[in-house]
């Protein structure tokens, strides 16, 4: 796993230097505790800090089991409004998906659906697809669009399993039980890094509760202060087949017009 | 538009040209390759297309500007290229607004595969409803302009010159044309057909839209010509075989114009999309069979057209399903279209091997004349951007198998295809 630091600049400092002593404090505190619970600790993942504002360039490796690969590359812009996220994908490769466009507008309240409009150059039209396709493969990766977004803790009963360290950091395995009978995975199982609280490594089971696949953290960035994971790799072990995720040129909070986020720019494009 | 031999060549070679030219300046290029061979089902098992398409998108934007220009060549078996443009068109950005001046294609509403609202921009029916939907599309020169507040916006087009939905002619499998016996004689007169380039004879349109999270809407309006032609008969009589009959027809196609009132939703209701669309046409011209000046006769009613449709998935299956039906207003029983009449779609789709292999079948289905067109397809990514993808269309006969039958009119048009695409 590669983490790297990059050069803290200007104002951003004192921020982060705020924040460091905020986790320090919290460091302090958990080492207080004599025990987290596993959902305290799927919440303190959950609520990672992560910025307001995201951009950069999605670029996923298919690769099946012959080892040949499939590159698709995406551009994307996210931005937190407070009850709402809002994020919005550019396609760029391969080339007959080029100027396809996703918007998905996803609400803190827990009873509201997503919202997801998807466009597609040929027909010239955005069209309104319904967001109980959450279990669905992205783009013919090992990654649902459920798996690239934030599940909320509350939906799963939680369970630390014990500690151990991994590349050399300690990490709390906590395993993770859905209590949605219908939900693809029956449970999880998460390798969470103590105090920077992001995931190492998170196991997958299916409804019949056998392994199903493997998540491993590639990269982390500290971009502007925050952790920002930058690299991971599914690995379906079911189908033999892997996906490569890199996250490349990404910009924390270099502020995003939230016009982006409109059936305009899907249309128009990058 | 089409250009041949010299004309086609001096033009190809100025694209080419202006492409390395100015992909060093950042132009985009994409596009496809493709072989498109079909064969009928039919006794004679002749080829129903032999045709090789290269379509290049060539686009450039730098800050509030851009152009596209979509130039494309299809070549068939044994006939020189036939060139043309789908698109070319100029934008402009500003904070609120955009322009778009050009050749263009427009698509409004919420139905997929079902033209109520979506009526800027007229049909190519060469080959029927059979190719994919951006070659059905006829580009026109227009105006575009929009207006856009929040997830709002206005949209206004103006189209100075008529161009009508493009019909098969004979000798093509996909003509269409009234029966009359043998012994009756037709002659076609076009005089009344074109439309002249004037600014009284220009068409408008007007959209207001809007997307949510409750729901997605569009309310149009529109003062335009009717894209499909009236065809106008006129019969002559006189001695067949000795007895007075009919001797020769003439048809003359003509457009009238049509005032247009519409509206579209989309809204995700606890996992189903549900789609509705529906637009009132002033002015629509109707066929009818009038007993005192054989045999036809033309009527103007105002008529109603709607659908309902839902998107759903079962399993990793997605599906599709939509209803319509026209309404004639003030209906007169003379008329050759029913009162009302009533048609489905239905669509289920449903990838494996992580996307690479796609299964597909979409049917339309007359439910008031009882025929259908089915279209089952695979499809597989033999790699990124090259695409494998076989099919039929099947043309089920119902109770009408005349002219008036949509699409019982083409049983013997059953076919399998395969296309091959290479996407850059």
């Amino acid at each position: 796993m590669k983490i790297i630091n990059t050069q803290l600049r200007g104002k951003t400092n004192v921020r982060i230097i705020g924040i460091l002593v905020i986790m320090l404090f919290s460091s302090m505190g958990l080492y207080a505790q004599t025990e987290l619970s596993g959902l305290e600790i799927m919440q303190k993942v959950a609520d990672r800090p992560d910025g307001d504002e995201m951009e950069g360039t999605l670029i996923m490796t298919l690769v099946n089991s012959r080892g040949s690969e499939r590159v698709r590359e995406i551009k994307q812009y996210i931005e937190d409004l407070g009850s709402v996220e809002k994020k919005i994908m550019f396609f760029v490769k391969p080339a007959d998906v080029q100027n396809t466009s996703f918007m998905n507008w996803s609400y803190d309240d827990e009873n509201a659906n997503d919202d997801q409009w998807i466009y597609l150059p040929a027909l010239k039209k955005v069209k309104r697809i319904s967001s109980d396709s959450s279990g669905d493969y992205f783009m013919g990766s090992d990654f649902t669009y459920d798996d690239l977004g934030d599940r909320n803790p509350a939906d799963d009963t939680h369970t630390v399993l014990r500690t151990e360290v991994m590349d050399g950091l300690d990490c709390y395995i906590v395993e993770s039980v859905t209590k949605d009978e219908d939900y693809m995975y029956s449970k999880t199982v998460t390798w969470v890094v103590k105090d920077r609280w992001y995931g190492l490594k998170k196991d997958f089971y299916d409804e019949d509760e056998d392994y199903l696949k493997s998540l491993t953290l590639n990269s982390i960035e500290n971009i502007n202060g925050f952790w920002i994971i930058t690299g991971t790799e599914m690995k379906n072990e079911q189908k033999n087949h892997s996906t490569r995720m890199e996250f490349k040129n990404v910009q924390i909070d270099a502020g995003i017009n939230e016009a982006n986020f409109t059936e305009r720019m899907m249309k128009r494009g990058l | 538009m089409k250009l041949k031999s010299k004309t086609f060549g001096i033009t190809l070679s100025f694209i080419l040209l202006m492409t390395f030219n100015l992909s060093a300046q950042g132009l985009s290029l994409s596009g496809y390759a493709r072989n498109y061979t079909g064969v009928l089902l039919n006794d004679t098992n002749n080829y129903s297309i032999l045709q090789n398409t290269f379509n290049l998108n060539l686009e450039h934007k730098q800050d509030n500007v851009a152009f596209k220009i979509n130039p494309l060549i299809y070549q068939y078996a044994n006939e020189d290229p036939v060139f043309g443009i789908r698109e070319a068109y100029l934008d402009i950005f500003f904070n609120s607004m955009d322009f778009r001046i050009g050749k263009q294609q427009i698509i409004w509403g919420k139905a997929d595969g079902v033209f109520i609202t979506d009526i800027v921009s007229p049909k190519n029916l060469d080959e029927f409803l059979l190719p994919d939907f951006d070659e059905i599309r006829i580009g026109t020169t227009s105006l575009k302009a929009n207006y856009y507040h929040g997830n709002s916006a206005f949209e206004l087009v103006l189209i100075p010159a008529f161009t009508s939905t493009k019909l098969a002619e004979a000798p093509s499998i996909w003509a269409r044309t009234p029966d009359f016996p043998e012994s009756v004689e037709i002659v076609n007169d076009y005089s009344n057909k074109t439309i002249d380039q004037s600014l009284e004879n220009s068409e408008a349109f007007l959209k207001f839209s809007g997307v949510s999270s409750l729901i997605d809407y569009e309310l149009m309006a529109g003062y335009a010509w009717d894209d499909d032609p009236t065809m106008y008969i006129t019969p002559e009589f006189g001695v067949v075989n000795g007895a007075p009959g009919l001797t020769k027809v003439t048809l003359a196609p003509e457009h009238n114009r049509l005032s247009i009132l519409g509206a579209s939703t989309s809204a995700d209701v606890m996992g189903y999309v549900i789609r509705t669309e529906a637009a009132y046409y002033s002015g629509k011209n109707f066929s009818a069979v009038n007993a005192t000046s054989l045999p036809f006769d033309i009527l103007e009613k105002d008529y109603i057209h709607y659908l309902i449709g839902t998107d759903f998935s079962m399993g990793e299956t997605k599906l599709s399903a939509q209803f319509m039906q026209e309404y004639i207003l003030d209906y007169d029983d003379v008329i050759v279209q029913p009162e009302q009449s009533n048609m489905a779609t239905f669509l289920a789709n449903r990838s494996f091997i992580n996307e690479t292999l796609t299964l597909q079948l979409f049917t339309y289905y007359d439910i008031t004349n009882e025929d259908a067109l089915i279209r089952p397809t695979i499809s597989y990514d033999l790699s990124d951007g090259f695409e494998i993808l076989g099919g039929a269309n099947i043309f089920m006969a119902g109770i009408n198998n005349d002219y008036t039958s949509y699409f019982g009119y083409f049983d013997d048009n059953d076919m399998v295809y395969l296309k091959l695409k290479y996407s850059f």
